[in-house]
């Protein structure tokens, strides 16, 4: 390692991390906090900021609705990634390009276009009035379960691509034994595979709610009144009320939560290993 | 894992977007004038309009172009105090414009320089040390023409209020947008037009609350309130008339009903750290001259500030009882300084309301 220069091919990324992130982040911090507040207030900001009532029911419903997003990915992403793993040929591929393809199209557009399908006189409601099953159109948008549909479908390649790396890298001799032994193909499920894929399913589950926790676009899009999450108590802090130092302290409270995680997922994962090497 | 190669659409999608990413720079570019004029505006069909009846003729008139910038009041005192201000001119609500001079983010208006502009015929109230007004619009009810009648549609607030007579699902706007519909709900419980302010923020979420099981959403942008009432998302709602007669113009089946409308301002100011100030100053003056508010006026739906173009306003602009702009003659003005020193309040208020 010593001699390995290797390392310095992160420079320019480096350097891009911390002129657009890290760089604008900390002069927003110093600023609200040090300059535009008195040292002295700080702390009353903080406990201000976090015993009203309304960031700590946005910051339950921040959590509550990502746990929710993230069960949603997990349960259609693993059929998805076992599929993937486990098929070649021209099926596989459409169902990549079907997981891929929505990962390069903006989230404002897709949000939107879900707000067409999910809408009072929208495909959805529309076809169920048609058929005669329903009388009424149901309240399918600007409510939680729009947050979780919307969020689930932008956040479900990241799920996905982390299952198809572990579950790629299961041994297929392993089934093909445990076959040969007799057992079952529901037992060698529950005692072989998903066992293996367990460490796929905690890092897919922890990328996608560290993403969910920051989520803007749509809850502020798909949610209801009362759906109201800590990016967009951030927002509003920023745009309508110019406090900024109180959104400064809620930044610093989700960018908290948000490591916090991303250290769980740095120790349960190992990065190199997911990468293939 | 099968190769991303095989899906070649990857490609031409980044070409196509790159070229689509190209495209405002061919359009709005069609010769590069001596002076360039960075003014923030609404954008949209807001910009296209404008570009054909403000900015081009003043091009033409004075070789100044204009290139319109997309901005909030965020990102706009974020510029002042990184000290790097990107923009020359402001076009937006008064209610903003206010906020960045609390802040000392503009510079005074010097209304000794305009040249095209005759003072007087400037609405006083308009014609701030900070801002001057560039044209007025309201709150206003908005319903579907095909779910009440026009002649059968709710008629004041307290009959928008009113779910039992006229049911279904409405929009007003909520504290996203700023500065939600408080004086609406004070009005739908019986107060006087002339006795909103100072606002009874309390007694304005109770009322407010009497009408919001039948609120799926409250809107956060112009877009949005009209885009819910295309949608039938909502079938009343609290609009823009500006935005509501953009739908109508473009096929929607909206309607308007002014009665007790809530009377809004646009203006114009100058950011501390702007370029070329001057260039600024002389599109503003250029804009509200009687001559550009008639021409500009007589696409883009609003009431001017320039008193002298009130006859030439559009006759749905008018109230056909007093011949006056229904701002007017049904109207109350929206109070900015209440908002102003209030806002924070509010929404704490509201969020304690609405959760």
């Amino acid at each position: 390692m010593g001699r390995d220069r290797t390392w310095l091919l992160l420079l320019p990324a480096l350097g891009l991390l911390a002129l657009l992130f890290l760089g604008p982040l900390a002069w927003f911090l110093a600023r609200t906090l040090f300059v535009e507040t008195a040292p002295a207030e700080v702390p009353d900001l903080f406990v201000d900021v976090l015993t009203a009532r309304s960031m700590q029911i946005a910051a339950l419903t921040t959590f509550w609705v990502s746990i929710l997003v993230t069960l949603a990915t997990l349960v259609i992403g693993y059929p998805i990634a076992f599929y993937l793993a486990n098929r070649r040929g021209w099926r596989a591929a459409l169902v990549v390009f079907c997981v891929i393809v929505p990962y390069f199209t903006s989230v404002i557009v897709r949000t939107y276009a879900l707000t067409v399908v999910l809408g009072r006189s929208g495909l959805i409601n529309e076809l169920l009035g048609a058929s005669g099953l329903i009388g009424a159109p149901l309240a399918l948008l600007y409510n939680t379960f729009a947050i979780v549909v919307g969020m689930a479908y932008v956040l479900l390649p990241y799920m996905v691509l982390t299952l198809y790396a572990t579950m790629k890298a299961i041994d297929p001799s392993l089934l093909r034994a445990g076959r040969a032994l007799g057992a079952s193909p529901l037992y060698l499920f529950r005692r072989v595979y998903f066992p293996l894929s367990v460490p796929g399913v905690v890092s897919g589950s922890l990328i996608v709610l560290i993403l969910a926790l920051g989520f803007f676009i749509t809850p502020a899009l798909m949610g209801g009144p009362g759906d109201v999450t800590v990016a967009m108590l951030i927002e509003r802090a920023v745009e309508i009320l110019i406090d900024w130092p109180s959104a400064a302290v809620m930044s610093v409270v989700l960018l908290t939560a948000t490591l916090i995680l991303f250290a769980v997922y740095a120790r349960v994962t190992d990065l190199r290993r997911m990468m293939g090497a | 894992m099968p190769k991303l190669s095989t899906t070649p659409t990857r490609r031409d999608l980044m070409v196509g977007s790159a070229a689509l990413l190209a495209m405002p720079a061919v359009i709005t570019n069609p010769a590069r004038a001596a002076t360039q004029l960075r003014v923030r505006t609404p954008g949209g069909s807001f910009d296209e309009i404008k570009r054909r009846t403000v900015y081009e003729p003043f091009l033409k008139e004075t070789g100044i172009e204009i290139v319109p910038v997309p901005s909030t009041v965020g990102k706009l005192l974020a510029m002042y105090k990184a000290g790097q201000v990107e923009i020359d001119c402001i076009d937006t609500g008064n209610d903003a414009n206010l906020m960045l001079e609390e802040a000392g983010a503009l510079v005074p208006i010097d209304y000794g320089a305009f040249r095209y502009t005759k003072l007087e015929d400037i609405d006083p109230s308009l014609k701030l040390p900070y801002q001057v007004g560039s044209f007025v619009y309201a709150f206003v009810l908005c319903y579907r023409t095909d779910v009440f009648k026009p002649g059968s549609e709710p008629k004041s607030w307290s009959e928008f209020w009113d779910t039992q007579a006229f049911p279904g699902p409405r929009t007003l706007a909520g504290i996203e947008s700023g500065a939600p519909n408080l004086e609406i709900a004070l009005l739908a419980d019986g107060v006087a037009m002339d006795k909103v302010y100072p606002v009874d923020i309390e007694r304005a979420l109770k009322s407010m609350g009497r009408i919001k099981p039948s609120v799926p959403k409250f809107w956060d942008t112009g877009a949005l309130s009209a885009q819910m009432m295309a949608d039938k998302e909502a079938v009343l709602g609290v609009l823009w008339n500006t935005r509501a007669q953009a739908s109508i113009d473009g096929g929607a089946p909206l309607g308007i009903q002014w009665n007790q409308n809530q009377v809004l301002v646009q203006s114009y100011a100058i950011p501390k750290g702007a370029k070329v100030p001057e260039a600024a100053l002389k599109f503003i003056d250029y804009s509200i001259s009687e001559d550009v508010q008639k021409r500009w006026l007589a696409e883009y739906k609003a009431i001017p500030v320039n008193t002298k173009v009130y006859p030439h306003t559009s006759k749905l602009l008018l109230d056909p009882a007093t011949g006056t702009p229904w701002t007017v003659s049904k109207g109350f003005r929206n109070d900015i300084n209440w908002w102003s020193a209030n806002r924070t309040k509010v929404s704490r208020a509201w969020s304690n309301w609405v959760l």
